[in-house]
């Protein structure tokens, strides 16, 4: 008997949570202050109507749809949508793409632990400069200097345990329960922040142009001319499909413990709106304008720049041990960063255990020591070889290529193969409000064209140029090739237990 | 920040903040059914 979640808040906070994550809080702001600031907002918002709020609805419905017949993952619900041989390999990069991201997403979100006691203990707010903030995380990291890596590699295992324990727990007991607790816990400390950054003013009286204020225009102020250059729309929609959760699989097997009469059409947009609260308004307002607040035009510049891993644990440690109260600040923003970590990689391992669950017939518990083991060996690749680009170049496969062919699949699954009419019945089975209907041409039309247009321009100028390994230095070249190699040796492992699972289904025995 | 800027973020801020306070009035206000 599969399990069900207990409320529908509980699966709306589990989806928001799997959602609110580390980009957020630091890639939203910083592509939006790269592509054009304020009217960056249009071509998101458009992304958002056209692309994020269908494709979440899909996988809603593809999950609810799927759970019916007891499966929580791509493969044999997609073998269910198409019955074709093919169709449920490419399921299966719904559980190959989210074990892969969480390979080395759980290793930076024990970065956030580790620093969230360093805040704590005063070590972080002892140092003063870049380079000082820097060395540290090189130390943290093990690049150079190994005095700090014993204690980084214990906050590892600490996130690691926690982890498994919440999966362990089960989707009642352990995944709701966790995320009823986080994400409004996650909302309060970032509220928290966010009016300490408003009521921050100018912090330095020799300078005040350097204000919090100036630093929300940096961000907002809108430059239109940005509007008719493509790679601000591609930017946008690739912060759109990011943020949201869509294209990894993780919806399809969170929506898998509803009923048939449970509502996913206002849950779907309640979740992706609560995502948004999350990254406009609350993510907006912290990074980019302390950045400009603190180190100025130029500074915020080079943070937005700078990328995820610089802002968090360099730009932002480097604040908050300038400002007032910054020990308590820089505890709550690394321990709001790890909350929106944790209930993120929840989601990203769940996907592998229902598999093992549902079309192994593992026992939950044994499906999570499985998992466990196998991942706690995996994991090791990019702590040990963090600093040959492996975990650069696993983002790019499985957090960036493989989600947008994944949700292009999806699309063209449910919406082309499936057909538009069974799909928008599907949706609307128990739903509590109508999807409007100029949705039903978008739905068809124009979500599946956008997502083949952003798959078309990312093949050839970033997966052509990744795949050829343009700009990686010559002594990592074989950490790639390795690393790669073993991403393909996941994958087919995971499409051989796809075969055997097709094999011993009711299809397979036909 | 310019005019232009107000304009951007609390245009997107009401948006962002109408959507979310309608879904999750509904969705709280929804008879608490056990699923």
């Amino acid at each position: 008997m599969r399990e069900k979640w207990t409320s529908r808040i509980g699966i709306v906070l589990a989806v928001a949570g799997s959602a609110v994550g580390l980009g957020n809080f630091l890639r939203f702001p910083s592509q939006a202050a790269q592509n054009g600031g304020g009217a960056f907002m249009i071509p998101y918002f458009i992304s958002f109507l056209l692309l994020g709020i269908p494709l979440m609805w899909i996988e809603w419905a593809i999950g609810r749809y799927g759970g019916l017949f007891g499966h929580g993952t791509a493969p044999l619900i997609f073998n269910r949508l198409w019955r074709h041989r093919i169709a449920k390999y490419f399921g299966a990069i719904g559980v190959f793409g989210p074990l892969a991201i969480f390979i080395y997403y759980l290793y930076i979100e024990s970065w956030l632990l580790g620093y969230c006691v360093y805040s704590l203990t005063g070590t972080l707010g002892g140092l003063s400069t870049k380079e000082e903030m820097l060395g540290f995380l090189q130390r943290y990291q093990g690049i150079g200097s190994r005095d700090l890596f014993a204690r980084s590699y214990l906050f590892f295992l600490a996130a690691f345990a926690l982890n498994f324990l919440v999966i362990y727990r089960g989707v009642r007991g352990g995944i709701e329960r966790l995320c009823k607790i986080a994400l409004p816990l996650l909302f309060l400390f970032a509220l928290v922040i966010v009016v300490r950054v408003f009521t921050l003013g100018a912090p330095d009286p020799a300078r005040p142009d350097w204000s919090v204020w100036n630093g929300l225009g940096f961000l907002w102020n809108p430059d239109l001319g940005a509007l008719l250059d493509a790679k601000v729309w591609l930017a946008a929609a690739g912060q759109i499909l990011f943020t949201l959760s869509v294209g990894i699989g993780v919806i399809i097997t969170y929506a898998s413990y509803l009923s048939k009469g449970d509502d996913i059409v206002l849950s779907g947009l309640t979740a992706s709106s609560l995502n948004e609260f999350a990254e406009v308004i609350l993510g907006g307002s912290i990074v980019i304008p302390l950045a400009f607040a603190f180190f100025g035009s130029a500074g915020a510049r080079e943070a937005a720049h700078s990328g995820s891993f610089n802002i968090s644990f360099v730009t932002m440690p480097l604040i908050f041990a300038r400002m007032g109260w910054g020990t308590l600040f820089s505890f709550l923003w690394f321990l709001l960063l790890f909350l929106a970590g944790l209930t993120s990689s929840i989601s990203l391992i769940e996907p592998t255990v229902a598999f093992l669950g549902d079309e192994l017939s593992v026992s939950r518990k044994r499906a999570v020591k499985i998992v466990a083991a196998a991942t706690f060996i995996l994991c090791q690749f990019p702590i040990f070889f963090i600093a040959r680009g492996v975990v650069d170049d696993i983002d790019f496969w499985a957090g960036s290529f493989f989600l947008v062919v994944f949700a292009a699949a999806e699309c063209v699954l449910f919406i082309w193969i499936f057909g538009i009419q069974r799909a928008w019945d599907e949706l609307h089975h128990g739903s509590e409000m109508r999807v409007p209907r100029f949705y039903k041409p978008v739905i068809r039309y124009v979500t599946p064209t956008f997502l083949l247009l952003i798959l078309g321009f990312w093949f050839f100028q970033q997966a052509i140029p990744t795949f050829l390994m343009r700009g990686v230095p010559p002594e990592n070249v074989p950490y790639i090739l390795a690393t790669r190699l073993g991403l393909l040796l996941i994958f087919i492992g995971i499409a051989l237990l796809v075969r055997k699972a097709y094999h011993g289904s009711v299809w397979g025995k036909r | 920040m310019t005019t232009g800027g107000w304009l951007f973020m609390l245009l997107s801020w009401g948006l962002i903040l109408s959507l979310t306070a309608y879904c999750v009035r509904r969705v709280l206000r929804a008879p608490y059914k056990d699923l």
